[in-house]
Parts: C-alpha cells; sequence; structure tokens
C-alpha cells in the first residue's frame, strides 16, 4: 500500500469508531454438534466446549464475543438452527456503542 | 567490387591543428596511402567552402569513400555525413580521423611526433574507410498511443498533456486511487496553496478526459517489445464495486470491519469496504479483501450489499490481464518516504510524540484524522513547544548520502503553517544546512524566521523522552555558537528523506532501465536529455528520476509528455545503421549473443535455427558481437574486419612503442577529446580507436595488437553503474580479466595490457593514464615484445 514504513501507531479514532457489540446466544440442546459455526466463523469467536448436551453433542462455546462482528453466518448456516446473534442494545448514558 | 576511390581532407581549422601538425606533410603522405586518389589540406574543412570542396571532389573524382582528419567526430561527423549524402554519397562511407583533440591540443610542443600521429591516424581511417559499406537506417513505425506508470501529480500531468494533444493514453496506478504523495499533503510551498484543492481539478481531468483510460488497482506485470512497438501486460485487480457506485458511503457505515487507514499513516482508521480519502479518483469504493469477512468461496457477512441502494457491489469481479500496445512509455513511479525506526537515537515508534514529517501532513490537514489540531498523540493535546530535526535519513552515512531535495522547504513552510494557527507554539528547527534555492523559497525562509522560529545549526545526537509528560530531550550540539543544547519540546517532527520506491527494481528489470548509484532511474544524459530514459521509447517524470518538489515534477512531466509526443507525432523513428546482421552460416546457436545484450534484442529461434536482431530495441552496443566466437555477428559500421583494419594501420610502424588504446564513444573517447579541450598535455605515442562501448571490443582485438607488436594496450570505457548500454561494460571487466589470466599462463607481462575508467569529465584521468602507462613502455625489453608477438601469433 502506500505508505512503506510499518503502521505502528494506534488510530486516533480508534475509540470512537463505533462498531457493534454482540450477543451471542446458543441454544446448547439443539445443537447436534456438527462444527459448521466453529469452522465457518470469519472471525474464529468460536470453539468446541467439552459439556454433552442432552443430544449427546459438544455445542459450541464463545471465546471472545468482542470479536463478533455479528454478520450472521453462524445463524445462516446452522441446520438446528441453535445460534443466534444480536446487536447490544445501548442503554442510555452509554459512550460511542459501548456500556459504560 | 567497384574500385575504391578516397578522398581525404587534411584540416588546419586555423592553427588549432597546424600550428602543430604539419597539414601539408599529413596530406602529402595520405596521397601515398593505397586507394587515396584526392588528398588536400585546408583551413577549415567544416565551413561552407571546405564542405562544398568535398562535395566537388566526390562528383569531380568520382570519390566513393571520404575521410576527414579535423576535430573530433562527436563533434563534426554529422556535419560531414550531411555533406556527403548532399553529394550523393551514402553517408555510413564516411570516416574521421581526429587529430585536434587527440593530437595537436594534447602535443602542443611536439610538433614532429604530433604531425607522425596525425599520419598514423589518417592512415587507421583510411583503412577503415576502405571496408565501410554503405548503409540505409531501418525506419519503425510508432504507435500513437501511450502508456503512463504512477498516477502521482506528474503521471497526471504527462497523462493530460498527451491526452490534450490527441493522443490515446493508458494511466496505470497500483493504488486504489490516483493523486499520489500530493493528495496526502496539506499546503504547498512557496506559496501556501492547499494541495489537495489544486490537485483534485486535475484528477478528475484525469478521470473523465476521453482520451484518458483511467486504470487503478493495477499494476504493469511484463513489457515486451521495443520504441513505438511495446506490447504490456497489466494486471487489473477487481475492486469488488462496480462503476455504479455512487460514493455515499453506506457500505462503509455498515461494514463491520475496520483497519487503519495507509493513506492516512494508520492514525486514522477505515473500514474493508472504503475510499482512501474524500477526493479519489475514480470514486469508486473498493473492497480490502484481505480483512473482509468474506473469503474465496465463502460468503459469510452480506452487510455491505445489503446497505448499497444501487447494488454496486460485486463479490464475482475476479482480477484481468489487459494487453496494451503502446508506442511510447512514461515512468512516474514516484518514491516512498525514508522509515527512520531505524534511527534508533531518535527514538521513533519508542516515543509517541516523535512524529514523521508525512504524519505531521495529515495531522495538519483539514480532512485529516484530528480535523486539522495538530494534537500530539500522548495526550490529544496541542503542543506548546514543537522541534524539527532535518536531514532524517538524508545526507548521511546511516541513511541515504544524497539530500532529498524538498525537507528543507517542506519544514519551513510546516513551520508557517503552525504559527498561523498557534501563534504561541515555540518552533525549533535543528539543521545542516538549510538549502533554500528555488524561487520565493529565501523569501518563505525569511518569512519563517521572522516569525520567531528559532532554527539552531546542529542536529541532535539523541531525543529522550520524559517519563512524566511525555516531553522530549533534544541533546546535541549548536556548531555555530559551539556549545551544547538541550532543549525541550512537546513534539518532534523527524523531517523523512525520499527513497526511491520499493517497486523500483521491478521497474527496473520491466524496462531494461539503468539506476544510479542512490537508486533513482537514470536519465540517457543528465544535462541534454534529462527527461529520456536509456531505452528508446521510455522517458522519466517525477521523484522516480530523483527526490523533487511538485514545480519540478510537473515541469518534467511535461517535458516527458512533449519528448513521447514527438515521437508520436512523427510516427516513424530510424534506427542508426549500427546494429549487427547475424551470419547463419557461421552461427552455432550457442546463445552466448543473446545472454550478453542488454537491451534483449537478440533471440534465438530454435525450431527456425536462427539468431534474429530486433533492430529497433538494439542500441548498437557491439557487446554480442565482441562475444561472439565464430564471426557469426556483423556489426555494421564498427566489423571485425574494420576494426583490424584501424589495429593494423596503427601497428604498421614502431609498434613497440605504442599504446593502443579502445575508447567507449560516450565516455573514456569523449573523455580524451576532454583532455584535448582543456590542453592537458600527455605523451604522443597514444592511438585511440573509437568503439561505441568497451564491450564492443573483442578479445581478439586486443590479441591482435599483441600479436602485431603493440608495446601496450588499453582499453578503456564508463564507470562501472555509468555505462551508456546499461550494463555492457560488466563484459568488457569480465572478458579483460579472462584475458589478463591468459597473459599470465602463456607468460606475457599482464601489466602491459590495461582497463580504465573514465567518465566524459575526466579529461586528467585519461592523460595520466596514458603518462603512467607511457613509462611502462620506457622499460618494455625487446625479448618481451617478440614473447607476445609469439605467443598471440595468428589471432
Amino acid at each position: 500500500m502506500i505508505v512503506p514504513q510499518k503502521l505502528w501507531r494506534k488510530p486516533l479514532d480508534a475509540e470512537k469508531i463505533k462498531t457493534p457489540k454482540a450477543e451471542i446466544h446458543i441454544i446448547k440442546d439443539l445443537c447436534k454438534g456438527c462444527g459448521f459455526c466453529i469452522e465457518f466463523c470469519p472471525k474464529k469467536v468460536l470453539e468446541k466446549s467439552d459439556q454433552l448436551n442432552k443430544k449427546g453433542a459438544y455445542p459450541p462455546k464463545v471465546t471472545d464475543e468482542s470479536k463478533c462482528a455479528l454478520c450472521g453466518f453462524c445463524t445462516a448456516i446452522c441446520p438446528e438452527f441453535a445460534i443466534y446473534t444480536v446487536e447490544k442494545k445501548c442503554e442510555e448514558g452509554c459512550e460511542n456503542g459501548r456500556k459504560k | 567490387m567497384e574500385e575504391l576511390r578516397i578522398g581525404v581532407y587534411v584540416c588546419h581549422c586555423g592553427l588549432n591543428i597546424a600550428g602543430t601538425v604539419n597539414c601539408e606533410e599529413v596530406a602529402k603522405f595520405a596521397a601515398t596511402l593505397p586507394n587515396v586518389v584526392v588528398a588536400k589540406d585546408n583551413r577549415y574543412t567544416c565551413s561552407d567552402q571546405g564542405q562544398e570542396l568535398i562535395k566537388n571532389d566526390i562528383k569531380e573524382h568520382k570519390l566513393n569513400r571520404v575521410v576527414v582528419a579535423s576535430c573530433s567526430p562527436r563533434l563534426h561527423e554529422p556535419t560531414f555525413r550531411k555533406a556527403c549524402e548532399e553529394a550523393g554519397l551514402n553517408k555510413y562511407l564516411f570516416e574521421m580521423a581526429n587529430i585536434r583533440e587527440h593530437c595537436s591540443w594534447v602535443h602542443l610542443h611536439e610538433k614532429e611526433a604530433a604531425t607522425e600521429k596525425a599520419k598514423d591516424l589518417v592512415r587507421a581511417a583510411v583503412a577503415k574507410v576502405a571496408l565501410l559499406e554503405p548503409a540505409v537506417e531501418a525506419e519503425v513505425p510508432i504507435l500513437r498511443k501511450a502508456l503512463v506508470i504512477g498516477g502521482g501529480v506528474a503521471g497526471i500531468q504527462a497523462a493530460l498533456d498527451l491526452a490534450d494533444t490527441g493522443y490515446k493514453v493508458y494511466l496505470v496506478e497500483k493504488e486504489p486511487s490516483i493523486g499520489g504523495r500530493m493528495a496526502q499533503i496539506d499546503k504547498t510551498f512557496p506559496t501556501m496553496d492547499c494541495s489537495i484543492c489544486i490537485l483534485a481539478p486535475k484528477m478528475s481531468d484525469a478521470g473523465r478526459h476521453p482520451n484518458i483510460e483511467l486504470l487503478t488497482n493495477s499494476e504493469v506485470q511484463e513489457v515486451k517489445g521495443y520504441i513505438g512497438n511495446f506490447k504490456v501486460k497489466v494486471l487489473k485487480k477487481p475492486r469488488y464495486v462496480t462503476k455504479d457506485c455512487s460514493a455515499c458511503g453506506d457500505c462503509s457505515d455498515a461494514c463491520p470491519i475496520t483497519a487503519p487507514n495507509e493513506f492516512d499513516i494508520g492514525l486514522a482508521t477505515r473500514k474493508a469496504i472504503y475510499t482512501p480519502f474524500a477526493q479519489a479518483v475514480p470514486s469508486t469504493y473498493i473492497i480490502d479483501r484481505e480483512i473482509c469477512l468474506n473469503k474465496e468461496g465463502i460468503m459469510a457477512c452480506d452487510k455491505c450489499i445489503k446497505a448499497c441502494e444501487r447494488q454496486a457491489i460485486n463479490f464475482d469481479m475476479k482480477p484481468k490481464t489487459l494487453e496494451l500496445e503502446v508506442g511510447t512509455i512514461i515512468v512516474a513511479t514516484g518514491a516512498d518516504v525514508y522509515d527512520p525506526s531505524a534511527l534508533l537515537n531518535y527514538g521513533y515508534t519508542r516515543y509517541p510524540n516523535v512524529i514523521t514529517s508525512l504524519e505531521f501532513e495529515r495531522l495538519i490537514n483539514a480532512g485529516g484524522p484530528s480535523g486539522g489540531n495538530l494534537l500530539r498523540p500522548s495526550d490529544m493535546k496541542i503542543p506548546d513547544s514543537v522541534a524539527f530535526v532535518q536531514c532524517v535519513g538524508s545526507r548521511s552515512e546511516k541513511g541515504n548520502v544524497y539530500c532529498s531535495n524538498v525537507c528543507c522547504m517542506n519544514t519551513i513552510k510546516d513551520s508557517l503553517l503552525i504559527k498561523e494557527h498557534w501563534p504561541h507554539i515555540k518552533i525549533y528547527v535543528f539543521y545542516v544546512d538549510i538549502r533554500a534555492f528555488g524561487k520565493g523559497f529565501e523569501d518563505l525562509y525569511r518569512r519563517s524566521k521572522e516569525e520567531g522560529v528559532i532554527f539552531i545549526r546542529g542536529l541532535p545526537a539523541e531525543v529522550v523522552e520524559d517519563r512524566k509528560t511525555n516531553n522530549l530531550w533534544l541533546i546535541g550540539e549548536n556548531t555555530l555558537q559551539k556549545e551544547i543544547y538541550k532543549i525541550s519540546a512537546s513534539m518532534a517532527i523527524l523531517s523523512v528523506g525520499i527513497e526511491p520506491c520499493q517497486d523500483s527494481d521491478v521497474i527496473q528489470r520491466l524496462f531494461t532501465l539503468s539506476r544510479t548509484s542512490d537508486g533513482f532511474f537514470m536519465e540517457a544524459h543528465p544535462k541534454l536529455r534529462p527527461v529520456d530514459a536509456p531505452t528508446g521509447g521510455v522517458f522519466l517524470a517525477g521523484c522516480a528520476e530523483s527526490p523533487k518538489d511538485i514545480k519540478d515534477s510537473v515541469t518534467q512531466a511535461s517535458a516527458a509528455a512533449a519528448r513521447a509526443g514527438i515521437l508520436m507525432a512523427q510516427g516513424k523513428v530510424t534506427v542508426e545503421a549500427i546494429t549487427p546482421k547475424p551470419i547463419p552460416e557461421n552461427c552455432k546457436l550457442c546463445g552466448l549473443c543473446t545472454q550478453v545484450c542488454p537491451y534483449n534484442a537478440i533471440t534465438i529461434d530454435k525450431e527456425q535455427k536462427l539468431v534474429e536482431v530486433i533492430e529497433a530495441a538494439c542500441a548498437g552496443c557491439g557487446t554480442c558481437g565482441a562475444e561472439c566466437q565464430f564471426d557469426a555477428l556483423h556489426m555494421r559500421h564498427f566489423t571485425n574486419d574494420q576494426i583490424i583494419a584501424q589495429i593494423d594501420a596503427l601497428t604498421e610502424e614502431d609498434a613497440d612503442k605504442k599504446i593502443i588504446a579502445f575508447c567507449c564513444n560516450w565516455c573514456s573517447y569523449a573523455g580524451a577529446d576532454f583532455a584535448g579541450v582543456s590542453r592537458m598535455q600527455y605523451p604522443t605515442n597514444v592511438r585511440i580507436i573509437r568503439t561505441m562501448c568497451s564491450g564492443r571490443v573483442s578479445q581478439k582485438f586486443i590479441e591482435r595488437a599483441f600479436a602485431r607488436g603493440a608495446g601496450a594496450v588499453l582499453v578503456a570505457g564508463c564507470h562501472i553503474g555509468d555505462c551508456h548500454y546499461i550494463n555492457a561494460n560488466h563484459q568488457t571487466q569480465k572478458r579483460m580479466e579472462r584475458l589478463w589470466k591468459k597473459m599470465e599462463r602463456v607468460g606475457v607481462d599482464k601489466n602491459r595490457l590495461h582497463l580504465l575508467w573514465a567518465s566524459a569529465a575526466e579529461g586528467e584521468r585519461v592523460a595520466s593514464k596514458v603518462r603512467e602507462m607511457h613509462t611502462l613502455l620506457d622499460k618494455l625489453m625487446p625479448e618481451e615484445v617478440e614473447k607476445s608477438k609469439k605467443a598471440f601469433a595468428g589471432s
């Protein structure tokens, strides 16, 4: 790209940038353990948990919710409708889309 | 074959030659040489009467070869060639003997020896002229389309000029938008115009000009062909956004992925779908697939697609390779800035408040990340004092040794900008020298001093941070007052230098260009052809050639456009008939010639078993001819036979007392001319044979000279890196090393063969080399000469 020097500085607007924050909901007992959501999550937010569910599968667990970009791809590919994401509501007094 | 009828004209050049050389005697001597039917001496052969004399004699005496013994062929060869042509004689049947620069002027007080030398030189010229062949210069058509590489201000200007002249132009830019460095800068010196305000209209002109095809996000991959007929492959990378984009920015708002914006040097963020800056041309957005959630084959996120009302987003776009055919090419690939993190004593990247001048430009720019407020990064407050450090990465062994040309004035401009917005900020400038050399520059410098900017001579040895306040201590020596300073500033701005673009080596390879030791592209002639590249049909503009400011870049761009325009307006170009002709009967298809050609102008057709020369690409250096062991390349106008005839003529008498010198036309022959013009005196026993390049000097020429009993041989060429045929003199060096080894093997003193690199300005270097070799000849034993005669007999 245009600048050869490495981009090492934190952008001045890094704090102000509004990126939506996600809440990831997993309905554990619906999961059949196919692993699609884990494999295809572009931000690699999910991993296999070690807790068995009613179906005898290991549902996914969230490693870092803040990394989720709310693309909704996990919801789209889950064959059992076991995962969905919602944008965190910004409460009153909330700054830059983030809870105080 | 027709009977040879040679006319010889010995010029007095007033007293310039006749003052030392007995011209009458030389003319009488010439008359005794084989095939000479007319030999005359006259006062000024180059005058109209002198030329008329030649023309009349050609008609009257049916001359079919002409020799003029006068000044350097670099001066008057074109004059006499034209006279011959006017009398109906092919201009390639003319030869010159240089008895002024290489004889009378350098042997002012040795009249007899100089006259003998002049006779020798005439003898050699007559020997060569007898073997010359008439030639017709090939004509090459020139396509009336141009390619401009690089969409900075130089590229834009060149493209606009050519397009306005009426030629079709392809403008290739690797970034998503044209504009280059100038778009990043806030104000320009010395007039303090807003940079983008004056650039943006040019950018949009280029964007919508009917004759310009803009190829952004594209890179040149392959260049084939030659002057007038280049075939260029350009890879056009997909933007994933179609031309329907209205640049509303809804997609960008919806995009969940952020990254530092390269245009703002990471001081601001951008999204995965973005436009680098507001005035970008084309304004079409672009998707950075490196960070976009959608990878090849997996569409995870469709937020931008949903947000785009005009449905302009298309993830199925594929890279395209365009094949363009153009007649001329302008290289305006620009420059990079020096990365100061290598200079540990300045603490860049360790201390947040040490910034570069380019970062400063983005901070002070109203459209930049801080809205035009000069905020220091550690606490986002306006600083009380700032320090500019000059020559960061320039004029020093630590970075680059050259001066980057623009940094002094840029700092002065920046200091005035700060004073304009925040007069209370104290400004220090630490410098080595302030170079305010241009129009209006000194005024600006004076204004800056009047505004209270403090200029301190002596760069800081070190910048140290105060941990509590994040202020900086600049410690160094004030060399004007001879005292140590320790000055505190809230912020330090490193005035970084300009470096050759990182892609320079790729561009160099693609276009067979050459670069100076600094890494910038070299022009064909530094004074008189400053925008021509050594490769025909290729021109240079902007910082690709050397660091320069906007005005110089624009000037050079217009010059390059004019030069390219001349070629395209003529529609054709003639190639000097000094290119090689393959002799298929002798050729063994070994391929050595193709390997040494600096221009890739020789190819082997394996199926047809033929060597082919692309005449328009060939520059006529003759390196291939020297490399060929089988006499399979006939180097026109500098054939093996012709050069050997010269060697034989010069070694006919007293060979052991003589130095046979081979000098290349551009540097060392010109250097010897310069020695003449400067009247540098040196011994009379050197005899210079001119070749276009030292690469033409075949091993067998040198061996022939020794076999004929020559006392010593000198091969002289341009300095390594300055060769006028890109790098042909590397071959010279290799051949010389081979020959030195051979001399050792056969027991001949290898000190009798010298190699000299001398530029056109180094007359004294040539003269002192001759003096040095002359002392060797004094000690040369007859047995040694006999030994070399025997060792190289038969060559």
